[in-house]
């Protein structure tokens, strides 16, 4: 082929260009609460395959964590957080991007036994019988459930009771493991985490909470995939990923 | 809910010197029995003692886990006849922490016991000596600088053991937080000020750790 | 006094196999076996001194068996009070030369003192003229004296008899004749029966009131030709 048509040169080159621009254009990292995991899974594809030429990455962890990384300049670019505390800290920082930051999600904290647990707890309150030697709580220092669990517990005059009897745990899905493991009697997670291990816990309570858990999420400021980052925060309003949250057991926000 | 600085660095030498304790026994014994006795199968014994060194140590916890935990094999044995739960206890760190870091030694002893001549012991035993006085009169004296190389390692290891800990025992402040733990737990809680601290304890305990060692196994008294 | 061994043994490593078949006795005083290395000497002496077991066949000093294959004897090595001289002498390096000679008094799990001392201790230190170097380590002394306190360790415990490895070989050829006239009066002095192996004929001079000669694992009717040597002193051959 000693000769190319001009024309079709200068339609490959721009082919290559315009491809290559399309890949370049954007790996959208999420950073996400560790409650979100299974249902932010499902609605990755559904986004992608909305927005051609976007991969969504997700990074899922206790909020805390996320934001210490994200604070550290981790190139996050949305942010979901299972309080507004963790959120309020990210926004004190100065990290979100102005005017993003909406509720997209409400859940509920209950309590949760193992499927064979032979106690018969029905409430917060059996938590200080002398059987149950172990609760799996999130750490309040750096978990949003543990947070919600300690708020509740000290309403109900019951902190100092459990408080002695808690494991630590780093994130509500560890928390949701030690109790489907069985190595806990007992412990709080959100009703969204204890409906993926139906076969392994049973939900003995609903557990109100001080405020209502209601989840936040925002860009963050400063990211190269703003654009991105806002398409994926309406994309969660839409009535279809709003079906998909809901099946999961998430609330409306 | 965190403990005090002391509480947590106590507890961390605690956990790593029994970890050192119990490997100093198993890795010379063990060690002992590779480098003496010859039997079929000796050296994929020794390459499966060796594994906990290249596998993950949240591939090493997990295993743990399911073993000792209160449904798996051993767990629920110890369980149902002692009422022994490991999971979420200081004991359960020393486990982790011991099987991780056993490797260290066990390749340190047997490299030790190797390079004693035998024609030494085979002299002990004609002097009218017992098995166990040629061991302790002279194997394992003509063997502790090895031993001591791999015991010196074990602490450092134990010390620092984090992915198997935390899964076996948990963090809970007091009673399994180790420094390596909390140390993660205040950056995950952008607690810096703390994490900074906790740092800085624990790189002096590793300094103190390696002039302890230059003291007692001096480079030049290695034979 | 006598010794009477009758053995087989198997030795295999990598791809070797070597078979020893060994069959002798001996009333002497001073029996030498002589033979090429290779031939099986080392395992024999060691056999007797409880330091290797036999597949098969009986071993007996003084009519009193310390091996029976067939009767399932084994007298273990630290029991059967014989004297045994490595032929690199095996001395303990971290233990000076009054610990080493201390060595086989003590039977617990601890080594002797420094300063260790007592009847035998001492009587060995001036027999060999040890004194002046008694606090000192194997390595700070000379071939000579550490083969006096291989000697002297292996007698202090006073053996019903002594067995040999190669004692000379590891010396220098100037030393050796001064070592052997040494060992001479000593066995002269100590009077205690010798069991000596060798490949030097030289050796077998001087201390073969009873020759046995080894080749290729077995006992040899004639004695098996090695390099030529002229001999610096023939006794009786």
């Amino acid at each position: 082929m000693t000769h190319f048509h001009t024309g079709r040169r200068i339609a490959v080159a721009a082919l290559f260009a315009l491809s290559s621009l399309a890949a370049s254009a954007a790996d959208l990292t999420v950073s996400a609460a560790a409650s979100l995991t299974n249902a932010f899974k499902e609605l990755g594809p559904a986004f992608e395959a909305q927005n051609p030429g976007i991969t969504v990455v997700f990074n899922f962890a206790a909020s805390d964590a996320l934001l210490a990384q994200i604070a550290k300049g981790a190139p996050a670019d949305v942010f979901a957080s299972a309080d507004q505390e963790a959120m309020d800290r990210a926004d004190a920082q100065k990290l979100l991007a102005a005017g993003t930051r909406r509720n997209f999600v409400s859940n509920s904290l209950v309590l949760i036994v193992p499927s064979d647990s032979t106690l018969g707890l029905a409430a917060p309150a059996d938590l200080q019988k002398l059987e149950v030697k172990r609760v799996a709580i999130g750490n309040p220092a750096s978990v949003p459930v543990g947070r919600y669990t300690k708020g509740s517990l000290e309403a109900a005059k019951l902190w100092s009771a459990v408080e002695p009897k808690a494991v630590m745990a780093q994130s509500v899905r560890q928390a949701l493991d030690y109790v489907a493991r069985g190595e806990v009697e007992a412990g709080f997670v959100y009703s969204t985490d204890a409906a993926i291990m139906k076969d392994k816990v049973k939900v003995v309570a609903t557990v109100p909470t001080e405020t209502a858990i209601t989840y936040p999420i925002a860009a963050i400021g400063g990211s190269p995939n703003g654009a991105a980052a806002r398409k994926f925060l309406d994309f969660l309003a839409t009535p279809a990923a709003q079906t998909v949250l809901s099946r999961y057991g998430f609330g409306k926000p | 809910m965190d403990a005090p600085l002391w509480v947590t660095l106590a507890l961390t030498l605690k956990v790593a010197g029994w970890a050192t304790a119990i490997n100093l026994v198993l890795g010379v014994a063990v060690g002992w029995l590779l480098a003496r006795k010859r039997f079929v199968g000796r050296e994929l014994l020794d390459s499966l003692l060796t594994l906990p060194l290249v596998l993950p140590p949240t591939v090493l916890g997990y295993y743990l886990l399911v073993v000792i935990g209160k449904r798996g094999w051993l767990g629920h044995w110890l369980q149902e006849t002692f009422n022994i739960n490991l999971i979420f206890t200081w004991q359960g760190a020393v486990i982790a922490a011991t099987l991780v870091a056993f490797p260290l030694i066990l390749k340190s002893a047997r490299t030790a016991f190797e390079s004693v001549d035998p024609q030494l012991e085979k002299a002990a035993r004609v002097l009218g000596l017992n098995e166990w006085a040629v061991f302790f009169r002279v194997t394992m004296p003509m063997a502790w600088p090895g031993v001591l190389a791999g015991v010196l390692l074990v602490f450092a290891r134990s010390l620092g053991e984090f992915g198997a800990t935390l899964m076996v025992a948990g963090s809970i402040p007091g009673r399994t937080q180790t420094l390596s733990i909390a140390v993660y737990e205040a950056v995950q809680a952008g607690q810096d000020d703390t994490a900074n601290v906790l740092v800085v304890i624990t790189s002096i305990t590793c300094i103190a750790v390696l002039l302890a060692a230059g003291r007692l196994a001096p480079a030049g008294r290695v034979r | 006094m006598s010794f009477d061994v009758d053995i087989r043994k198997t030795v295999t490593s990598e791809r070797r196999s070597f078979t020893l078949r060994v069959s002798f006795r001996t009333h002497a005083r001073r029996t030498v076996i002589f033979g090429p290395s290779g031939a099986g000497k080392s395992l024999t002496l060691q056999a007797i001194a409880g330091l290797l077991r036999p597949d098969s066949g009986r071993i007996a000093f003084d009519g009193a068996p310390v091996f029976d294959g067939t009767q399932r004897i084994d007298v273990p090595a630290r029991t059967r009070n014989f004297g045994y001289l490595f032929q690199d002498y095996a001395l303990f390096p971290r233990l000076n030369v009054r610990q080493n000679i201390a060595f086989g008094l003590r039977s617990g799990l601890r080594n002797p003192s420094k300063q260790a001392s007592g009847d035998e201790v001492e009587r060995w230190l001036q027999a060999f003229e040890l004194v002046d170097v008694a606090a000192q380590r194997p390595a700070e002394l000379s071939g000579g004296q550490r083969q006096r306190t291989a000697l002297a360790r292996a007698l202090a415990h006073s053996p019903r008899a002594l067995l040999l490895d190669e004692p000379f070989s590891a010396l220098d050829p100037e030393l050796r004749d001064r070592m052997r006239a040494e060992l001479d009066e000593l066995l002269q002095r100590v009077d205690i029966p010798v069991l000596m192996i060798t490949h030097d004929r030289e050796d077998l001079a001087w201390f073969g009131d009873e020759a046995i000669y080894m080749l290729d694992g077995a006992i040899a009717e004639r004695p098996p030709v090695l390099e030529r040597r002229v001999p610096t002193r023939l006794k009786a051959l």
